[in-house]
């Protein structure tokens, strides 16, 4: 299968199981966002997706290779944590190509690559800027350019929305949807804002206690909402 | 008014502070200028020459050896998780620093001296004067180092750079490393510091041999109790050394903020 594939994974830390017996597909170039309430699991899901945490039973497969016990550095996926994990110590150009250095692409190649990228996030203009230079918006696309520079299989992202103002967020999410239609992988996006999931819009999997209870698109779901705990999470400041 | 008056007090107990610090420090450049026919000829005293050569040399030998052992352990303890890694650090970082140096002293006479256990006899050779000051000295580049390594796998970037395929060599060498450049060399400017300033363990276990294991410290020690005018011209050797390191010290840690 092209794409993601979670296979029946259980995940945690050595105290507590927190994601247990999950099963997930992400095909071709789909959008899927993962929220959930505070503890559900959402981050550590995606750390297992990622490999930081080992799963202690199940299987990830990505385009059909098992990266179930593989290391970090060999999954090739695209990383853009919450606070974008820039390195200040390098300008945004040196960031962007920080993953091209460290597989020994050679210099022209890896900034022909980078301005491609900056380019992608229309910020072909900031290659010499400092990372302290930049607002938030701005980090945010260096950290999505420095992640897609690597030529990813999926594309996470940790709660893309939660450091941008209320004023420019539908602009971001605008810009996020775009630049998702642009790249043709899968993205797995987590939050626990249900204002972003409705700016960010695409398949949703509730995650409740380290299990996906329901999956759909974000209308499906609004409307049909399978528990009052979902129903709740979707659409806090109803009264009942 | 009342208000008034406590912050007028709070500004001469500041004041006299400084003076004490200040005024101590300068006192001995004034002393000099007393007598500096006297003071200018001590400064080529080729005793004290010496004595300044073996503690500038120890204390670089020192540093040197504080960095290549001191920022791989700070590394371990940043990022592994280990039973009984509190009590290793504590004899790491804390307890070298707060030991009393005459009894470390004592202990590696035992340890490394003419009675060894393990048939190795060091005391009293240049060798000797190097592992009384690195006990001391290198907890500096360790803690100043953990400290900001810990901040950085705190924040989780050392995690993204192996997402972006950096194996842990690789992102210890491209993110940890620069990113900690001022934290190591606060360390090392302290322990540095620490190594050119160290008596009591360098006193007991190598000695005061001129011209072979006598640093500026043991020379002061040694002469000072008949007070010539060659333990001014050493001390303001000594003093101005220290403060030359911790100069560079603040300028490390505040330069670019």
């Amino acid at each position: 299968m092209k794409g993601l594939s979670i296979q029946n994974i259980e995940s945690g830390y050595a105290d507590k199981i927190v994601i247990n017996g999950l099963s997930l597909d992400v095909e071709g170039k789909e959008t899927l966002i993962i929220m959930g309430p505070s503890g559900s699991g959402k981050s550590t899901l995606l750390l297992t997706i990622l490999g930081i945490i080992p799963p202690g039973k199940g299987r990830i497969f990505l385009n059909d290779r098992d990266i179930t016990n593989t290391s970090i550095e060999e999954h090739c996926i695209g990383y853009l944590p919450q606070d974008y994990g820039l390195f200040t110590h390098l300008n945004v150009m040196e960031n962007v190509s920080y993953g091209l250095r460290i597989r020994g692409i050679p210099k022209n190649e890896r900034e022909k690559k980078s301005i491609e990228m900056l380019k992608l996030v229309e910020l072909e203009n900031y290659k010499e800027k400092r990372i302290k230079e930049l607002s938030g918006g701005e980090k945010q696309r260096v950290g999505l350019a420095r992640a897609l520079a690597i030529e990813p299989c999926l594309l996470l992202l940790d709660e893309p929305l939660s450091n941008i103002d209320q004023v420019t967020k539908s602009d971001i999410a605008k810009q996020l949807k775009e630049l998702f239609n642009k790249i043709h992988i899968p993205v797995i996006l987590v939050t626990h804002n249900h204002e972003d999931a409705i700016f960010l819009a695409g398949r949703i999997a509730i995650l409740i206690d380290g299990k996906i209870e329901q999956i759909g698109n974000i209308g499906e779901i609004m409307r049909y909402p399978k528990t009052p705990f979902i129903k709740k999470l979707l659409t806090p400041f109803v009264f009942e | 008014m009342r208000s008034k008056n406590l912050i007028i007090i709070l500004y001469i107990l500041s004041i006299l502070l400084l003076f004490f610090s200040i005024s101590t420090f300068l006192y001995q450049y004034i002393a000099a200028l007393g007598s500096l026919k006297k003071v200018l000829p001590a400064f080529g005293n080729s005793r004290i020459l010496s004595a300044l050569w073996l503690s500038l040399l120890s204390a670089f030998v020192t540093t040197f050896l504080a960095i290549i052992f001191g920022i791989p352990l700070a590394y371990i303890l940043a990022t592994r998780e280990f039973k009984g890694k509190t009590l290793f650090e504590a004899f790491a970082i804390d307890v070298p620093q707060t030991f009393p140096p005459v009894a470390e002293g004592v202990i590696f006479l035992l340890m490394l001296g003419p009675d060894s256990p393990f048939h190795v006899n060091i005391a009293f050779t240049f060798a000797s004067l190097v592992i009384a000051k690195f006990f001391i000295s290198c907890p500096f580049v360790v803690s100043f180092t953990v400290r900001r390594f810990r901040e950085i796998r705190n924040s989780g970037i050392n995690l993204t750079a192996r997402s972006l395929g950096a194996n842990r060599f690789q992102v210890f060498t491209t993110i940890y490393l620069p990113l900690s450049l001022k934290d190591i060399a606060a360390g090392v400017s302290l322990c540095w510091s620490r190594a050119m300033g160290e008596l009591g363990g360098s006193l007991v276990f190598a000695g005061v041999i001129p011209f072979k294991t006598e640093i500026i410290p043991t020379f002061i020690g040694e002469q000072v109790k008949t007070f010539t005018i060659e333990v001014l011209a050493a001390t303001i050797l000594a003093t101005t050394a220290s403060t030359l390191a911790l100069v560079s010290f603040k300028y490390f840690t505040t330069s670019g903020d």
